[in-house]
Parts: structure tokens; sequence; C-alpha cells
């Protein structure tokens, strides 16, 4: 019974199937909260649960989609570079504020865990959470971390920026396009610029280009760290 | 034709990154190193944006469904993150919040900067 789920095929068509259910849900309800990654997830865990299929079953096919991830990462080298002109012009701020805002939140992540005493591994998997997932996941292999955990902190996060991104912008009082978009890129990376797209178009443009040169700073502090 | 060669390009670049990943007497991610070096092609216009158009806005516009099986492994750890679910919560509203403070301000900064000193 069990080797008809080991076909690779199971697992990409249920995880094709289960975020194809996340996209409707989430445009029909509009809700952030419903990101289609979670739902998909969810979704596959329960039916995975539900019928009882080992998770290396399922992973016969998603090994198969997680290779994509590299490729993926790489193409992010195309929305910098769609952006090389704003970068050029702006190079100082853009690359000041990335740097402090990629330090800022290993920093802040490293000492919190410090705080609620949290063992080597959590700390490694949350270290690169405000960065793009491939990147977060990368840095957190390297360094023992887990990536599940990783995963589900970095949407986590995403989410929460665009959430908050609105209130902060008041909150701190910014005014110039420019720097809220590198705010949110920086603090919220894909997730934040789908926010900071609704913004205003600099604000997506930047946000964009933050996910890209913040991925790039964190992996290197991350090796000094 | 067009999407297979394009596929070609842009896992060649990702394989390239392996090998020199494998060079390196440091450990860097490859999946970055393949990010520096499509841009490096770019750059150099060795690569233009229209060799991988197609298959990059394929896998940008699909980034989030890439990362459904690394989230499903969540379920072999369910114990670690109901043992910790609230330090984790308030660290990444914290940190969040602290990112966004951190660029915003220190940008501020830098362009006062600037604007000084022209």
């Amino acid at each position: 019974m069990s080797e008809i789920f080991e076909s690779p095929f199971f697992g990409i068509a249920l995880s094709i199937f289960a975020f194809w259910c996340g996209q409707m849900l989430n445009k029909k309800t509009g809700l952030l909260l419903l990101n289609p990654l979670i739902i998909a997830i969810v979704i596959i865990i329960g039916i995975l649960l539900l019928f009882k299929i080992p998770y290396e079953a399922y992973q016969e096919g998603g090994s198969i989609i997680n290779m994509f991830l590299a490729p993926a990462t790489a193409c992010l080298a195309v929305s910098i570079y769609a952006k090389i002109r704003i970068l050029k012009e702006n190079w100082l701020p853009i690359l000041t504020g990335c740097f402090c805002g990629s330090a800022a939140s290993m920093l802040s992540v490293y000492g919190l865990c410090r705080f609620f005493g949290l063992d080597d591994a959590m700390t490694a998997s949350l270290l690169p959470k405000s960065v793009t997932t491939p990147i977060a996941v990368s840095i957190s292999e390297s360094r023992g971390g887990v990536v599940p955990v990783t995963v589900v902190a970095v949407i986590f996060t995403g989410i929460l920026g665009s959430i908050l991104s609105p209130l902060l912008i008041k909150l701190f009082c910014v005014k110039d396009s420019m720097t809220a978009g590198l705010a949110i890129g920086a603090s919220s990376h894909a997730i934040g610029t789908s926010k900071a797209l609704e913004i205003g178009e600099t604000e997506g443009a930047m946000s964009g280009l933050a996910i890209g040169i913040c991925g790039i700073i964190t992996v290197l502090l991350s090796m000094l760290l | 034709m067009k999407i297979i060669k394009q596929t070609g390009i842009i896992f060649t670049i990702c394989w390239l990154s392996i090998i020199i990943q494998q060079i390196l007497p440091f450990p860097f991610p490859s999946s970055v190193i393949g990010l520096l070096l499509l841009l490096l092609c770019l750059l150099t216009g060795l690569l233009k944006v229209s060799h991988i158009q197609e298959k990059s806005d394929f896998l940008l516009s699909n980034m989030a469904f890439f990362f459904i099986p690394a989230g499903v492994g969540m379920m072999n750890y369910f114990d670690i993150l109901k043992e910790n679910w609230f330090s984790l919560v308030v660290i990444c509203v914290l940190s969040t919040l602290i990112t966004f403070a951190a660029t915003a301000f220190s940008i501020r900064l830098t362009i006062k900067f600037i604007n000084r000193r022209k």
C-alpha cells in the first residue's frame, strides 16, 4: 500500500494541489494571515497525518521541488540587475541601510535567543529570519539550524512586517519613499515587498532591492558571528 | 526549446556555483554564489536578461511554492515548536521592529550626512 505514495509524482501533485488551494483561499478572503504557503503546508501535513502517509514518502517528490530553490535564489540577481540604476545613484544610503538593518536583525535575534535560553540549534534557525527564505535556509543549514523552524520564522516575520509596516512608517515618521521601502525590505523580505508595492512604486522597488542586498550582507555577517 | 535553453543556462550557473563552493576555503551558501555569479554575468554583458527572462520570471513569481517541502518538514519538529512558541513569537516581533527602526534611522543619518557635505 505504501509504495503508491513513494512515487515522486504523489508529493509533487499534492504540493501543487495544496498550493493552488492556498492561492484560491488567499484571493477569496484577501487576508494576509492566510498566506498561500502556510495554507499549503497545513493542508499537506493534515493529509499526511490523516492517511498515515510517512513523511519520507512525501519527500520523494518534495526533494525534487526543493531542488528549484537554488536556481530561484540565483534569479534574485535579475531583480537586483533591473534596479541597478537606482542602486548606482543611491549606493551609500542603500548599502548603509541594508548593512545596519541586517546587523540589527541578527544581533537582536542573537540577544533575545540568549535571553530566552534557547539552544544553539534554535538560535541558528532564527538568526537569518529577516532575509528571504532561500538565503535564510542556506545560512541556517550551514550553522546547524533546524530548517523547517527557519522557514516558519521567515514566513511569520514577513507577514508580521507587512501588517506592521504602515504603522511603523507613521511611528518612526518616515517621510521618504526610499527609506520606507528599504526598511520594509530589510525587515520583512518578499512578503513585506508585496505590501510595499501597495504603498507605492518607489517603496516596492526599494523593498525588492533590499531583499537581495540584505541577503548577501547577512551571509557575510553570519560568517563573522 | 527556448525554455530548455534558459533552464540550461540557469542550471549551469547553479552547478558552477557548487564547484566554486567546493573550492572556497570557507563555508559559503552555493545558492548565494549562484546569485553573485549571475549578477556578474549580467553586469559584464556575458548574459542578457532576455537570455533567461521567462525562466527567471517563472522561478521568481513561484518562489513561495518551492518552499512547501521545507515547510512540511515542520511536522517532525512539532515538539520543539510547542515548547518554544512563546519565545519564538516574541523574538520575531521585537527583532522585526528593531530591524525596521535600524534601517530607517541609519538611512536618515546617511542622507543628512550627504546633504551636509554638498
